[in-house]
């Protein structure tokens, strides 16, 4: 069979398809640079929805995670996060989740203070953004207002009665009750994807208000499972509210959720709209950094693909994702072997107790960066002039623990993208 | 049975208590039953706490010990003929080889025919082409192989089913979370023993004519309390590991004296390598270390080749207690596996008896023996009946089998009957047969009691998700009604990842990464103390 | 469930070790999470209780008897989409393929069998039973009443079997089958861009139902007489018309089977986008004044199992020059992302129809949702499953081939070639009105 491989010429080549890599590719258009990403679905597609900068230092809560920050930068001087700026961290975030409400999923600009989010199990999570569909959970949770936890019957591992169980204690006025979807049949399972995309049919949220008003009673706000539509969830909350009469919120799930599949979808529409070349669901084979340009290879499914960048930003996440990897003895960066600082052996990986307060080293791990988000080899001088990092490869942080996966991700993608700006 | 308030004290009574919940006290408590006799099972924690849900699953042929311990070879022969016969759904008969490959003592291989045939064993000859074919996995480096009967035996289900049967003949009772602290003892009997609820704290009094240990490890500990100094254990830690599929198609033995990563064990849908064996002096914080793993691959690799890049999603550790029998022997692989009864007239108690040592193949006739003493003390005339009377299952004890919810679940059509658990496919009617009529365990039952009587926790996840999805079933059904339920699914993670630990490497990592994002990140279970006390004193958190 | 209902036997399989065996190199069913976004994304997850997870698990548990006698494997469309979702990559449809391939004979769907054996019969290879002979006479005779009709095609050609013919151009049996006129746009589109190019007399058809059933050798016989047409025939480029497995089961074929073709595989779409850019074919939307709205479907044959993102973009940008840009709304999800419309993988022959129309409900909610009057698209049975599902459900649209707009655009489009049409657009740029090319 005669078969040309596709070839492609760009400014800068992001690789991996995180909320790093996306964001990079965000930045990066907004500073007009050709771009080119790759990358199939990672840890982004199990995420809540919520853009986390940092939730907990040490034993504490941050109400405010800027001043938390400060604190971050004097004891952990290695954190990612300590080597940025509030102000870029800020000009981030802003840029970042504007650039998500110009795109079709309104997002909360990021503020002073945390905000807490529900949890599908009722507890809350100190994060920095959130989608507009999510917001008003918090004023009725701030004010104990009188509200309806609904959720809905054959969708596993989401159970309004647990959410007022555990949140109960300081929202007197809550209470649950289940629904059934409309259309489907009772106890039958449901996956939010599956009602999320029937509400996005103007007849099908005729359907749901009428529901939700007949069990509704005395309520001031109603939460739901995140099913708000996915591609303009915006569009589906406010016509839900509009036909119901109520302040609807939504509560993240369990995976697999919508607003991880939200953002991807998004992306994956609106990028090819302003000019980025994206393949996606594929992952770079192997990437030859040269003097002048760096080669990406890669397999989709009808053939080889070829990508010849001036610049490329590294975002290729951690385990889950397949930019790191471990056999019995040792963890390694898995496209170009960078070195990656880790614990002397396997036994260190992990701590005897799960949940130990501390975290687990392994979650530290990673790939080390110059000052200019450049990964460093042993020696410390960077790899290659052209080859950028950002996102949770990055090691010296723990996302998990901290609460700092979003912030992490979005705020080295942007000082990546600005340094290898500097190089085109 | 209920217990009675006496003050402080609730108080029980009974025929014969059993202290221990594994294989040996229930198999004991069954037998008993049989004979008419109503019986008090208690463990410190659950049922199959300690040797019992700690080991390999395999039904010896007699084969692993027909060079060094013709007894014990023999008498596991005959054990596993009545068990195949008997306990048909906890065993799956699927046979075993020994092989020996290269770098092996050939002399070793060769004898091994001669001794199995002492100890009655059968023991067919195959050629290399053949042991390959039958278990494709094996290394190319193979000397020798042969084919013993070795089978598979499911030690959950047994247990349960021998208290299933025990309730039913003659409403004998299990009583979880209930440790034996002190015993009453009057003019050379034990009038009561003294316990506690391990939950609660709550103290117990169990009045019983006859009092059986069968406390396994703890056995010695337990025989300490009514100051019988007979009781002799050397403890062997063993460890194991757990592959996400099944390897092979029957059991795989090395052909050399005992040792490390030696047998490959399927167990229904996945396999267990092992095991490893240490001397320890306590039994105290006994969980598998990385090490141990280490050692139980390097060695079964170069058995079973496809070992160093398999999935493995768990491992565990388990103690043997090993009755001392010769000073000085301190290797537990040289000390007998045979089993120990005692009737502790020496030390001057006329209605105790301990039975200790032995292993899974042999629990029956430990019951047998046991009960038989215990019957003759109790003036019953019956004889045992276990190695004729099938044992019988029921609805609320079937789902350890591995598989068996899969199909169930499948066959069943049913399309509003929920998975809860995913990876083994456990659906909503499994809980709720397992909730209504599994035997024993505390009202309401909690998730590590449901994980024990089901698969629940043991699929690739290890309870990832459905330690959520059960979780959050259980609130629905009203379980609850604070965040007790999320302590409960907090626990349950963390004792599967006391096994998931040393195994994280490959392909399980990823999966690690994602139960700790879900667990923690998303769900919060980290800081649940912090959340529960703190979420007020966070001042207007919250405002945009 | 129906299936073909008869007796057979089924023969067990060992999933696990014959996926080991199939699956590209890197890829691994024990990779699998089970974080189920497979089963969330899948448009089958449901049917018959089946779910993509649920499939992965059974195999690695060992369940084959289960897996070789499922009737889970005739709903899912092998569309892949749990595939593009996986984070592991995992793709379901291979197990899905060996299970229908072991599964008796006379027990598969009839009418996926029946296509196939059908294809087998004739030098056509067509599964509507079209024979050679019959075809070059069905094609001269349209090709006369069409050079009849428009003076501006009186000297139309359309070759068969000419050598070294730059495009070797496949064919759909439904037109020649039960409705002939629709061949005449596509030849009128050939001959407007003065494109070389050739039919064959053996192996012209384009659907390849044998991949659905599973088996096999019969997958790789279809794929080998058609090869061996064009390689006879010396052309460089193998068009394929607009139908999607045709597409992937040719070019997958010759990969998988290792067979040699001297020829490129190309999409007809990638041509259309090819000669507007060009300006040879010089369409435009004036025509859509009244600004009737068009969505598109992108068959996943095409699109997420074939070429990828860059064709959907080639559909998506002829489809804006064709109707206009403020009249095109595209379906949610799309592109690579996009749900299979419930009538590929023999779905739409295996005679299931309630379960074929529970998987189309979702297509049908998409379509609805953009508000469309016409959906477009480039695959034959997208085409008749979306129009299945519309009367089914009380949709309002109607679907139609790009070659229809293209010739409507262009005002070549004759009367007799409106079938798919509406009466909105049955008299628009009519041949005759003057519009054609200047
Ligand atoms: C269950 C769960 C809940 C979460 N909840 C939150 C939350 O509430 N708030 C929050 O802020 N964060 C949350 N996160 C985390 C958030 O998703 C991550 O922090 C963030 O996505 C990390 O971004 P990243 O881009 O660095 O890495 P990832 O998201 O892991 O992305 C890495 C990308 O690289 C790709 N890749 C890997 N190798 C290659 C290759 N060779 N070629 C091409 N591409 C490659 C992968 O396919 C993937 O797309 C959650 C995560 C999980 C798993
Ligand atoms: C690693 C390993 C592998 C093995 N593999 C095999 C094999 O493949 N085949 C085989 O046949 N045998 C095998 N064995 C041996 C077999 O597991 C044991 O012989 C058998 O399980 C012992 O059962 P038991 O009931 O006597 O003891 P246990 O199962 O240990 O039960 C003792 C119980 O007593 C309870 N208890 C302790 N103290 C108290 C107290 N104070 N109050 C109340 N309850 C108390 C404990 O909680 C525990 O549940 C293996 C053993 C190990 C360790
Ligand atoms: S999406 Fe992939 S990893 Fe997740 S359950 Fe499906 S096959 Fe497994
Ligand atoms: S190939 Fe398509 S229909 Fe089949 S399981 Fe995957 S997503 Fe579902
Ligand atoms: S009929 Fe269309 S949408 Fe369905 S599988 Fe075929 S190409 Fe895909």
């Amino acid at each position: 069979m005669i078969q040309e491989a596709r070839q492609y010429r760009t400014g800068l080549a992001v690789i991996g398809s995180g909320l790093a890599g996306f964001a990079a590719s965000v930045f990066a258009l907004q500073r007009g640079i050709r771009t080119a990403q790759v990358g199939n679905t990672g840890a982004i597609a199990y995420t809540t929805g919520y853009l986390d900068l940092l939730g907990w230092h040490g034993d504490r809560l941050l109400d405010n995670p800027w001043s938390g920050l400060a604190t971050l930068r004097q004891e952990e001087p290695d954190h990612p996060l300590s080597r940025i700026s509030d102000q870029d961290i800020r000009d981030a975030f802003f840029g970042f989740t504007q650039a998500l409400s110009e795109m079709g999923v309104d997002y909360t600009p990021p503020g002073d203070r945390n905000l807490l989010g529900l949890t599908p199990a009722g507890t809350r999570k100190p994060t920095l953004c959130m989608p507009r569909t999510m917001v008003a959970g918090i004023a009725a949770a701030a004010a104990g207002d009188r509200t309806l936890i609904l959720d809905i019957a054959g969708l596993d591992g989401f159970s309004a009665r647990e959410l007022v169980a555990n949140a109960g204690a300081s929202w007197p006025n809550l209470r649950s009750r289940r629904i059934i979807f409309p259309g489907v049949d009772a106890g039958v399972r449901v996956f939010p994807e599956v009602m999320a995309r029937a509400l996005e049919a103007p007849a099908h949220r005729q359907q749901l208000a009428g529901i939700i008003r007949s069990v509704a009673g005395d309520a001031k706000y109603i939460g739901l499972p995140a099913i708000l539509g996915i591609h303009r969830p915006d569009r589906v909350h406010r016509d839900l509210e509009r036909l119901t009469g109520f302040t609807l919120f939504e509560i993240p799930t369990m995976p697999p959720a919508v607003p991880g599949i939200r953002l991807r979808e998004m992306f994956e529409q609106a990028f090819p709209a302003r000019g980025l070349t994206l393949v996606p669901q594929q992952k770079v084979k192997s990437l030859e950094l040269g003097k002048t340009t760096a080669r990406l290879h890669l397999n989709d499914s009808y053939g080889k693909v070829e990508i010849e960048a001036e610049t490329v930003i590294l975002a290729t996440g951690r385990f889950l994702s397949g930019g790191l990897a471990a056999d019995r003895h040792r963890v390694r960066e898995t496209l170009l072997g960078i070195p990656v600082s880790q614990p002397e052996s396997r036994d260190h990986w992990y701590r005897e107790d799960y949940f130990d307060l501390r975290g687990h080293p392994i979650n530290r791990c990673g790939i080390r960066v110059d000052e200019a988000f450049r990964p460093i080899s042993e020696s410390g001088r960077p790899i290659s002039e052209r080859l950028f990092a950002a996102g949770i490869l990055l090691g010296g942080q723990d996302w998990i623990r901290q609460r700092c996966g979003a912030g992490v991700a979005i705020a080295s993608a942007y000082r990546a993208v600005s340094f290898a700006a500097g190089c085109l | 049975m209920n217990g009675i308030h006496i003050g402080e004290c609730e108080t029980f009574e009974t025929e014969v208590l059993i202290i221990g919940g594994g294989v040996t006290g229930t198999g004991v408590m069954r037998d008993l039953a049989l004979r008419g006799i109503h019986c008090l099972l208690i463990d410190r924690r659950d049922l199959n706490a300690g040797a019992s849900g700690g080991n390999h699953g395999l039904l010896h042929s007699g084969g692993r010990y027909a060079s060094a311990d013709w007894e014990t070879a023999a008498e596991c022969r005959q054990e596993g003929e009545i068990l195949k016969r008997v306990a048909t759904e906890c065993i799956e008969d699927c046979g075993g080889l020994f092989v020996a490959v290269a770098g092996d003592d050939p002399g070793f291989a060769e004898q091994f025919p001669e001794h199995c045939r002492n100890a009655g064993i059968p023991c067919q000859s195959l050629s290399r082409a053949e042991a390959r074919e039958r278990e494709p996995g094996l290394t190319e480096r193979l000397i020798a192989a042969y084919r013993v009967p070795d089978a598979t035996v499911d030690p959950f289900r047994i247990t349960l089913e021998n208290v299933n049967h025990a309730q039913r003949l003659t409403g004998s009772v299990y009583l979880p979370h209930t440790k034996v602290t002190a015993f009453e003892i009057e003019s050379g009997q034990i009038r009561a023993a003294l316990c506690q609820d391990t939950r609660t704290g709550a103290a117990r009094r169990i009045l019983a004519r006859q009092v059986v240990n069968a406390g396994g490890a703890w056995s010695m500990e337990v025989a300490g309390m009514a100051g019988c100094r007979d009781v002799n254990l050397l403890y062997s830690k063993g460890t194991l590991l757990i592959s996400n599929t099944r390897l092979s198609r029957g059991v795989i033995n090395r052909l050399r004296p005992p040792g490390d990563g030696d047998i490959l064990v399927p167990g229904g849908t996945i396999s267990l390598l092992g095991t490893t064996s240490d001397t320890v002096t306590g039994l105290q914080g006994i969980r598998p270390t990385v090490a141990e793993v280490e050692r139980n691959l390097d060695q079964g690799i170069a058995m079973l080749p496809g070992l160093a890049t398999t999935r493995f999603i768990r491992a565990f550790s388990g103690v043997r207690p090993l009755v001392q029998a010769a000073e000085g022997i301190q290797d537990g692989r040289q000390a007998s596996r045979g089993f120990t009864l005692f009737d502790h007239e020496s030390q001057g108690l006329e209605n105790f008896a301990t039975i200790t040592g032995g292993k899974l193949t042999t629990f029956r006739l430990m019951a047998e023996r046991t009960g038989d003493l215990v019957a003759s003390r109790l003036g019953n005339q019956e004889s045992c009946k276990t190695a004729l009377e099938p044992l019988p299952t029921g609805d609320g004890v079937r789902w350890t089998k591995p598989g068996f919810s899969a199909r169930y679940w499948y066959q069943r059509q049913d399309p509003t009957d929920a998975v809860l658990c995913e990876c083994e496919m456990v659906p909503q009617s499994a809980i709720d047969a397992i909730l209504e009529t599994a035997p024993g365990a505390e009202k309401p039952m909690e998730l590590q009691a449901i994980g024990l009587r089901s698969r629940v926790g043991k699929g690739a996840c290890q309870g990832a998700f459905c330690s959520l999805r059960v979780t959050s079933y259980l609130y629905d059904l009203g379980h609850y009604d604070s965040n007790e339920g999320l302590v409960r699914a907090r626990e349950f993670v963390s004792e599967r990842f006391r096994g998931v630990r040393p195994v994280l490497w490959g392909e399980q990592l990823p999966q690690m990464e994602l139960a700790e994002a879900l667990h923690c990140s998303l769900m919060g279970l980290d800081r649940l103390d912090d959340l529960a006390s703190g979420l007020g004193s966070v001042p207007g958190v919250g405002q945009e | 469930m129906t299936t073909g209902g008869g007796q057979g036997v089924f023969k067990v399989i060992d999933f696990r070790a014959m996926a080991e065996q199939l699956l590209p190199e890197g890829a691994n069913y024990d990779a699998c999470l089970n974080c189920g976004l497979c089963s969330s994304g899948c448009p089958a997850s449901g049917l018959e209780g089946m779910d993509p997870r649920r499939f992965i698990r059974m195999a690695m548990l060992g369940m084959n008897e289960e897996l070789s006698s499922t009737p889970w494997i005739w709903t899912c469309t092998q569309c892949k989409r749990c595939m593009y979702v996986c984070p592991m990559s995992i793709d379901v449809s291979v197990l899905v393929g060996l299970a229908r391939g072991a599964w008796p004979e006379e027990r598969k769907p009839r009418g996926i069998v029946r296509s196939c054996q059908a294809q087998l019969r004739f030098s056509s290879t067509s599964a509507m039973g079209v024979r050679s002979e019959d075809f070059v006479e069905i094609v001269q005779e349209i090709a006369d009443e069409v050079r009849a009709e428009d003076p501006r095609f009186a000297d139309l050609e359309v070759p068969i079997d000419k050598q070294g013919a730059h495009f070797f151009v496949n064919q759909n049996s439904r037109e020649p089958a039960v409705e002939p006129e629709e061949l005449a746009p596509l030849w009128k589109i050939f001959h407007y861009v003065g494109a070389d190019w050739t039919y064959g007399s053996r192996g012209w058809a384009a659907e390849n139902f044998c991949m659905f059933t599973g088996d096999d050798s019969a997958w790789r016989e279809m794929v080998r007489q058609r090869v061996e047409m064009v390689n006879e025939l010396r052309c460089q480029v193998w068009i394929n018309t607009e139908c999607g497995h045709s597409f992937y089961t040719l070019w997958k074929g010759v990969e998988r089977f290792g067979l040699q073709a001297n020829f490129e595989p190309a999409s007809l779409i990638s041509y259309y986008a090819q000669w507007i850019r060009e300006g040879r074919l010089p369409v435009n939307a004036d025509w859509n004044h009244r600004g009737i709205k068009f969505t598109l479907q992108d068959p996943c044959q095409l699109i997420r199992k074939s070429i990828g993102d860059p064709a959907a973009e080639d559909l998506r940008f002829v489809a804006k020059r064709l109707v206009g840009e403020e009249n095109f709304v595209d379906m949610q999800p799309c592109r690579s992302a996009n749900y299979c419309c419930g009538g590929g993988g023999g779905f739409l022959q295996a005679g299931m129809n309630e379960q074929r129309r529970i998987y189309g409900l979702r297509k049908f909610d998409q379509i609805q949702t953009t508000g469309a009057a016409y959906v477009l698209t480039p695959c034959h049975n997208c085409h008749t499953q979306m129009e299945d599902i519309g009367e089914y459900y009380g949709g309002h649209y109607r679907v139609v081939h790009f070659w229809t707009l293209i010739c409507l655009s262009l005002g070549i489009l004759g009367e007799s070639e409106r079938k798919y049409l509406g009466p909105d657009l049955a008299g628009v740029n009519l041949p005759g009105m003057g519009s054609a090319r200047s």
